[in-house]
């Protein structure tokens, strides 16, 4: 009950202190607004970033209206503008008024290699999956001209020996085939790697409140040092309370903060950045559960292993910004090297991270289960760490 | 109320508390004069249990500090030298809370908190921050706070350092009501004058040992010499001084540079008369004379040949 007192009390004063509202609760979530839409281009996966695709065509077949059809498809973000020549289309590339241009020259559908597609600069990651969506069309494409033409030839010489063909039963098994044909074309292209799936702003909505609320472990621990320093812990101590319930109230107080926090940043990037946080608000609350409490033991530890402020200041930030970039707080885990991603799971922010964006793009509950293990796992060794040094403090 | 047995305390194989014992009577007012690092703090620390002493025993009502802690920090109130309150919250809020640390329920904390703040005198500023106020208001909240839980002790550490004399006699009348209300009162300071005003009984404490204890008087009558009566004279007559020496009521004579001479008295001012009549007879001029009386700061210093502010 004590406890719980030295924990709201710790919990308002943080949230009176405007500095502390400044940089623990708007800061990140300015940083997602610039960072979600600074790296908006470059961050691929299914939310490809908008894209106005210029085509050229000077021929209209089933085979060119179908790829059009298909780079067009909900879901992939690419607007398609049709030009009349092949110079409006350079014109329009030119004044940038396209972000990918793709000449279609006569006869493609049967020599499917002549497609050219021209990207502007910064527009690369665009016309990469505009190639790869071409190339894989014109490879299904290819399959499915060659398979009809060798069932039509097999049928041909089947009716000429004079054997019964039953032409019903092979249109049906070839629609049958094209059908899973085509199904297989729109989930290689569309279904993109889970890591990726994320928009860049869920990504940093995600980086951010796992950097920030790491940040707690700083603020956790100087608010134990500003109490030794003003003498409100030494007259906590004379009250009829325990050094156990000090301690327990302490880390009350540093949890109870960063759930605010999150609440209000999660409430706030969901609102005015559109941030969708996936489908499961428990499974996000149970993550945030664990988190915090690995980061509250962690200001534990920086306020059992500092002698003040200034050095649980130092020392915190430096923590937090190493953690924040081992974990993809700052750069995407994507673009980390196979080694560094495994030293990233040493990061408690890590797990937060990954955790959060596996539930952005929907997950199950088995796969929690471990980051929650790993994320209580190091704050109840924080805890028996630093309960004794500070006891002893 | 509270006694102390022979206690020690050592840091680091070096004595800080060197055997001190006493015996505060419930109700009484007393004084712990020492200066800065005598080791006041400390002992009060020992107290209230914050640290562990190392030899002898403390007791408070009958309860062993150290074995029966709980009990004893129910009883206690402790007014630390340093304004121990959280500054970005207001003084009710610092009262109600510190209350509730002390067991109290949310009415009932809520109550006492508004009687605190009228013994303290800033009721009006209950909703007030704390880091908005004066020094002077910042120490009556830090008070008010040790009030809350209604102690039947109040340790006093320094509660008037570096404030406004409104305030420091704000404080004084305060802490004599309510040990007129039956609250035992231990109060420290290095302000003799407090101490002399506040106390009935006083003990001196230096380099961690109890050099004197008893009631004014008793400390007074301990004086030799410690009224002084300094003269300024137009010529040092050496038969003057040796006479001088020869009064009953001189303990000593010291002659200082510049025609001056320090005459200490057995107190009395009556030998003032006697030390001019002589003055007078020996045909020295008198040009200059003041009296210097003795005080609790004079015993300090003739105890331990340092002032208390040292």
């Amino acid at each position: 009950m004590k406890s719980l007192l030295i924990a709201v009390k710790d919990a308002k004063i943080h949230l009176k202190d405007r500095k502390a509202i400044l940089m623990m609760i708007l800061m990140p979530i300015l940083l997602t607004a610039i960072l979600g839409s600074a790296l908006k281009g470059v961050m691929g996966g299914g939310s490809m970033p908008e894209t106005v695709l210029g085509v050229y065509s000077p021929e209209s077949n089933a085979m060119t209206e179908n790829i059009i059809q298909t780079l067009e498809a909900e879901g992939l973000a690419i607007t398609v503008e049709r030009a009349g020549t092949e110079k409006q289309l350079m014109d329009w590339m030119e004044k940038k008024e396209v972000h990918v241009g793709l000449v279609l020259p006569e006869g493609w559908g049967v020599d499917t290699d002549r497609a050219v597609i021209i990207p502007i600069i910064g527009q690369e990651s665009s016309s990469l999956i505009i190639q790869q969506m071409i190339e894989t069309f014109a490879q299904m494409s290819q399959t499915i001209e060659h398979a009809t033409k060798t069932v039509m030839t097999e049928a041909a010489v089947m009716s000429a020996n004079g054997a019964e063909i039953d032409m019903a039963t092979i249109q049906y098994e070839l629609a049958e085939s094209v059908e899973k044909v085509v199904n297989e074309q729109k989930i290689y292209v569309i279904e993109p790697a889970k890591e990726e799936s994320v928009s860049s702003m869920q990504y940093y909505a995600a980086a951010m409140a796992a950097m920030f609320l790491l940040f707690n472990a700083m603020v956790g621990a100087k608010s134990f040092h500003q109490e030794r320093k003003t003498e409100t812990l030494s007259r906590l101590m004379m009250t009829p309370t325990s050094g156990h319930s000090i301690l327990a109230g302490k880390f009350i107080g540093t949890f109870l903060f960063a759930w605010v926090q999150f609440l209000f940043f999660m409430g706030a990037t969901h609102y005015l950045l559109q941030v969708d946080w996936g489908s499961s608000n428990l499974q996000v609350f149970f993550i945030t559960f664990f988190y915090s409490f690995a980061v509250a033991g962690l200001s534990m530890i920086v306020a059992a292993f500092t002698t003040d402020e200034k050095m649980a200041d130092v020392v915190g930030s430096m923590g937090v910004q190493v953690l924040a970039l081992l974990g993809g707080s700052m750069l995407p885990l994507a673009v980390f090297p196979e080694a560094l991603r495994k030293i990233a799971m040493l990061t408690p922010n890590s797990w937060a991270l990954t955790s959060f964006t596996s539930i952005m793009t929907g997950t199950d509950w088995s796969a929690l289960w471990l980051p929650a293990i790993v994320l209580f796992g190091v704050g109840i060794l924080s805890i028996f760490i630093s309960s004794f040094r500070l006891r002893a403090v | 109320m509270l006694t102390l047995s022979n206690v020690k305390k050592s840091f680091d194989s070096r004595e800080i508390i060197k055997g001190v014992s006493l015996q505060i009577e419930r109700g009484e007012s007393f004084g712990l004069l020492g200066p800065n690092g005598a080791g006041k703090s400390t002992l009060i620390s020992m107290i209230c249990g914050l640290i562990p002493y190392g030899a002898g025993e403390i007791r408070i009502d009958g309860k062993v500090v150290g074995k029966q802690l709980k009990e004893i920090k129910q009883i206690i109130g402790v007014v630390p030298q340093d304004i121990a309150l959280y500054p970005s919250m207001s003084a009710m809020d610092n009262l109600l809370f510190w209350g509730k640390m002390y067991g109290l329920s949310g009415k009932a904390a809520k109550i006492r908190a508004q009687e605190v703040l009228e013994i303290v005198g800033l009721a009006d500023r209950a909703k007030g921050r704390i880091e908005t106020f004066s020094g002077g208001m910042k120490r009556r909240i830090n008070i008010g706070a040790a009030l809350m839980h209604r102690p039947q002790l109040l340790i006093m550490d320094e509660p008037t350092v570096g404030i406004d004399p409104q305030s420091r006699n704000h404080i004084l009348e305060t802490v004599k009501s309510l040990n007129e209300q039956g609250m035992t009162v231990i109060y420290t300071s290095h302000y003799m004058e407090e101490v002399e005003y506040l106390c009935k009984r006083i003990a001196i404490i230096d380099e961690g040992k109890l050099i004197a204890s008893g009631t004014k008087k008793d400390l007074s009558n301990r004086l030799a010499g410690g009224t002084v009566l300094k003269l300024t004279v137009d010529s040092l007559h050496p038969l003057f001084i040796e006479e001088l020496k020869t009064l009953n009521s001189v303990e000593k004579v010291i002659v200082k540079p510049g025609e001056e001479i320090d005459v200490h008295l057995h107190s009395k001012m009556e030998m003032v008369a006697e030390v001019i009549l002589l003055a007078s007879r020996s045909g020295i001029h008198i040009h200059n004379m003041q009296l210097q009386e003795a005080n609790l700061e004079t015993l300090f210093l003739q105890l331990t040949g340092r002032t208390l502010r040292e």
